[in-house]
């Protein structure tokens, strides 16, 4: 009885040092994001003067922070990144979705698009973004595509489709096929099965698998990077703008990594919730 | 000394008594049967005493030692689940093996330990197959086997025949019996199936909801049900059971049950103690009551066919009695049809009488 | 029957639907990607730059020359060497660190959800913003010098990260550790789980130890699934840019931490050496393929 309680101490002990690991990270930058330039290099945790101007820098660069000014490159106030990106994210899983569950219900019950979709799905999941960039601007700059909302949203939704289809077709698998088997023996058609049936029965899987898209593509970097020059740069690129900034604003960096990691923080925390209600990830059961 | 001591074992899970009070005793080489129905908390027992599950009050004793704290790593007992548990990655020698591995046996010993085993329950042919590639008659084997190999004190068998397809079931029936007969060990097996209980066991305990209503060897159970339950869970087709009052006729002691009286003046002693209009169940089994085309029997009642229902070389019979429905089972009467007219006898000495919940008062 | 009904008709039928289903995906598909991979393959026969003047349909099959030139690229020797041991350190930690992560959670305790909450956001933070927090840890007075390595080893402990071509390289794998365990751990905590109880407990009669249950009947049951955490993976680490884009741009110094994601980016929006480029995505992707290929057939007998 001894060496249980023991190891019923260690393992919270382990567990707490994981935990401290895990949110060793975000709780820095939380930090960060709070003080004023004058403790940026200081190794305390909690702001000794705590300040809101560093969010505030976000959206007016040229505010004063902390009450000294920090000359920067930046000039710009993060609201069109914000709205780029929510755009850009939002639209690209819509389609993506859309377009993905249509095609995943097609593979899944009518065996549509055979082998090639399932190999073309493994295969962009496989090769690195990287690799795609140069053929992409070309192609784009002969359509002009460079720095639109098309380009980007379109690029989204082609690069998340393969995850739509995969996941959603998994969940799509659960559902016996008896039921709409039965509706379209009595005369309905595919659509109005698809309608009536499947989605009702498949709802939290699609939330799920929209939620996770969604974090997929507000996340998303290299793309955005290489299509925007101007006007559609989107969250994740204006952080790297941030970083590579002239003049360190350790405050203002943390700030607006925060404020770009919380709509995923909540998204996940939804998926979360969603998947709970009865499904499980893709195959892992 | 007996094998193993239950005392008054007591498991609640939450709020709910799966177990209320549950003793018995099974000596060497002896096989008792846990009998009942669904969820009368059988299984738990099992894994009480395996050390799986740790009772809310009560103790088990092995070989005179209590065990309530040994974990179920160091207790030598063997235990088969109801859906057999084998290990899905490993052959079938190494199910076999695996608790003799955990010994840190020699290879050689281990190789031939796992042979005899396996040609104790007629798996040798298969030795190499993996296991997902078992039946279910061969994967039960392979269970029993992988729990013999460790020469344990105890068997503990959860509902072994329960999985099997009803043509198989029989021969495999018989095959656990002789293998029982054959390792001779002590063994607590738990079914809801009577005739597994009849056939295997050497005592039998009948439970319900956490209790045991009665144990006994299997003619003590059919002849002397003690309880009302009991009487009605074995025999098959069960008891009839008949609600009836006792009147006192000046020396006769009738129970009237609707329009039916038997006289039971004979066993005038044990009904005594039951006060005039005081309600009782009487119990008589099927084959217990006589048929006849013809009233032979002073004592025989009329009764009016209302089934019959061939079952080989006899038959059931719906009877009519007094207003009441009874079975009987009889031999087979070729002119005996629907709306027919019986005698029955009722075999006195075979009668069950039961307080309107607990007791009898007569054989 | 008028045009209309007909229509309506054809619509409703299922062989229709078969074919209509996937005919969005084919063309988003085609246009945004497959077209593209077309002029990749077609650019990388040719010598053409945006800069060279003229439009890119126009520019001439010149052979092979830009994959020869790709054999003698030291540079991009050495970024697949390093993007190879990158995926040779990061993977075997995030599955061993996934693992006993999974075997601590084993079981009920309190607070479980709570805790596994915390564990599992890493995942779902954006990757940059992953990189740009390891950034601001292991800045020269950030907290890990100063509460970490300043109280052990005192003033000489501090470490200039990232200029370091070494510790450099570290700080990336640790953020690329720190962020995808929480997947192992998820994958194999839900094999582990799924491991049905009555085994263990048979095991248990038999004898067996915590220990050896982990061993002979936990682990060997969760082996496929653990295959394909790891191959998927893997793919991802090979395919790593964004931490170290934001965190050291392949330096310091000679290229240090250029992974091949970030080389080819380089090579295409930065140098625009354009057909090069597409030659070498090519070749990357074929070669990703074949040893893809490769990977799997001797486990999908197995598995």
């Amino acid at each position: 009885m001894v060496t249980k309680a023991l190891t019923e101490t260690v393992r919270y002990l382990l567990i707490v040092v994981v935990s401290i690991w895990t949110l060793a990270p975000v709780a820095w930058m939380v930090s960060l994001s709070f003080k004023g330039p004058a403790e940026w290099y200081a190794p305390n945790l909690i702001p000794l003067q705590p300040i809101f101007d560093n969010y505030i820098s976000l959206f007016i660069p040229t505010n004063p922070i902390g009450g000294s000014y920090f000359f920067t490159s930046i000039t710009e106030p993060i609201t069109k990144p914000l709205i780029n990106s929510l755009i850009a994210a939002g639209l690209g899983t819509l389609f993506a979705v859309l377009v993905g569950f249509l095609a995943a219900y097609g593979v899944s019950r009518y065996r549509a698009g055979g082998t090639f979709i399932i190999f073309f799905t493994l295969l962009t999941r496989m090769l690195p973004g990287a690799t795609f960039v140069a053929p992409l601007m070309v192609f784009y700059a002969s359509i002009r595509f460079i720095d639109t909302y098309a380009g980007l949203i379109l690029l989204y939704a082609a690069v998340t489709l393969t995850y739509a289809i995969w996941l959603m077709k998994g969940f799509i698998d659960e559902i016996p096929p008896e039921w709409e088997e039965a509706a379209l023996l009595e005369g309905a058609s595919p659509w109005t099965v698809l309608r009536k049936i499947t989605i009702p029965l498949t709802k939290g899987g699609l939330a799920a698998s929209a939620l996770f898209i969604f974090i997929l593509n507000w996340s998303e970097f290299l793309f955005a990077l290489v299509i925007s020059v101007t006007e559609v740069t989107t969250l994740p690129v204006q952080i790297s703008k941030y970083v590579s900034a002239v003049g360190r604003m350790y405050g203002t960096m943390a700030s607006l990594g925060l404020v770009a990691t919380i709509p995923s923080l909540v998204l996940g925390y939804l998926i979360q919730k969603h998947l709970v209600t009865g499904f499980t990830f893709g195959r892992i059961r | 000394m007996p094998k193993l001591v239950v005392k008054n074992l007591r498991k609640m899970f939450g709020t709910f008594e799966a177990l209320k009070d549950v003793s018995f005793q099974v000596e060497e080489k002896e096989t008792l049967c846990l009998l009942g129905p669904s969820g009368c908390g059988k299984t738990t027992i099992l894994r009480i005493i395996a050390g799986l599950e740790v009772p809310t009050s009560g103790e088990v004793f092995l070989d005179g030692v209590l065990v309530n704290d040994l974990p179920p790593q160091r207790r030598q007992i063997g235990l088969v689940f109801q859906d057999y548990a084998i290990f899905p990655h490993l052959s079938v020698f190494e199910n076999i093996a695996y608790g003799l591995r955990v010994r840190k046996m020699s290879e050689a010993e281990l190789v031939k330990k796992v042979r005899e085993t396996a040609s104790l329950v007629d798996v040798e042919s298969i030795l190499d197959l993996p296991s997902k590639k078992l039946g279910l008659s061969e994967m039960q084997r392979v269970a029993v086997g992988r729990s013999l190999a460790l020469d344990p004190k105890l068997l503990l068998l959860d509902e072994p025949l329960s999985n099997i397809d009803a043509k198989a079931r029989e021969r495999m029936r018989t095959e656990l019996g002789k293998l029982q007969k054959e390792i001779g060990i002590a063994t607590v097996y738990v079914t809801h199936d009577q005739l597994e209980a009849m056939t295997l066991a050497d005592r039998i305990a009948v439970m319900r909801n956490g209790l045991i209503e009665q144990i006994g060897t299997a003619s003590e159970i059919y002849d002397n049900a003690r309880t009302l339950f009991v009487a009605n869970f074995i025999g098959s087709p069960p008891m009839n059971l008949m609600d009836c009052e006792v009147v006192y006729d000046g020396n006769r002691v009738i129970l009237k049950s609707g329009d039916l009286a038997l006289d039971v003046t004979e066993f005038a002693e044990t009904v005594r103690g039951k006060g005039e209009g005081e309600e009782l169940v009487l119990g008589i089994r099927p084959e217990d009551l006589s048929l006849d085309v013809q009233k032979t029997n002073p004592s025989a009642i009329e009764a009016k066919v209302q089934l019959v229902e061939p079952i080989g070389a006899r038959s059931i019979y719906h009877l009519r009695i007094g207003g009441l429905t009874v079975l009987a089972k009889g031999y087979a009467m070729p002119d005996v049809n629907v709306g027919s007219n019986l005698w029955a006898t009722f075999n006195k000495d075979k009668v069950h009488l039961f307080d309107k919940k607990t007791e009898e008062a007569v054989v | 029957m008028n045009t209309a009904d007909r229509v309506t008709q054809w619509f409703r039928k299922a062989e229709t639907f078969k074919k209509l289903s996937t005919l969005p995906v084919s063309l988003l598909l085609n246009f945004v990607l497959i077209v593209p991979f077309a002029i990749m393959i077609f650019l990388s026969f040719t010598r053409w730059e945006p800069l060279s003047g003229y439009d890119w349909w126009h520019a001439s099959v010149a052979g092979v020359p830009r994959f020869i030139e790709a054999f003698g690229d030291v540079r991009l020797f050495w970024a697949l060497v390093r993007t190879t041991i990158f995926v040779a350190v990061v993977l075997p930690l995030e599955f061993l660190l996934g693992l006993g992560m999974a075997l601590l959670f084993l079981g009920d305790f309190r607070g479980k959800k709570a805790f596994t909450s915390v564990i599992l956001y890493p995942m779902m933070m954006p990757w940059v913003v992953v990189g740009l927090g390891f950034y601001l840890m292991f800045q020269y007075f950030g907290p890990v010098n100063l509460l970490l390595l300043k109280p052990v080893l005192g003033e000489g402990g501090m470490v200039d990260w990232f200029t370091n071509p070494v510790l450099a390289f570290i700080v990336v794998m640790i953020a690329d550790i720190w962020q995808w365990t929480p997947l192992m751990f998820l994958i194999i905590y839900a094999g582990l789980a799924a491991v049905p109880r009555r085994l263990v407990e048979a095991a248990e009669v038999l004898g067996a130890s915590s220990v050896r249950i982990l061993r002979t009947v936990r682990l060997p049951l969760i082996k496929s699934l653990a295959v394909v955490a790891l191959i998927i993976r893997g793919l991802e680490a090979f395919k790593v840019f964004d931490i170290v884009y934001i965190m050291t741009g392949g330096g310091p110094g000679v290229f240090s931490t250029e992974v091949i994601s970030l080389y080819v980016y380089k090579l295409s929006i930065v140098y625009n050496n354009t057909s090069y480029a597409c030659a070498v995505s090519l070749m990357i992707m074929v070669g990703l393929a074949l040893v893809t290929r490769l990977a799997i057939r001797p486990l999908e007998v197995k598995v």
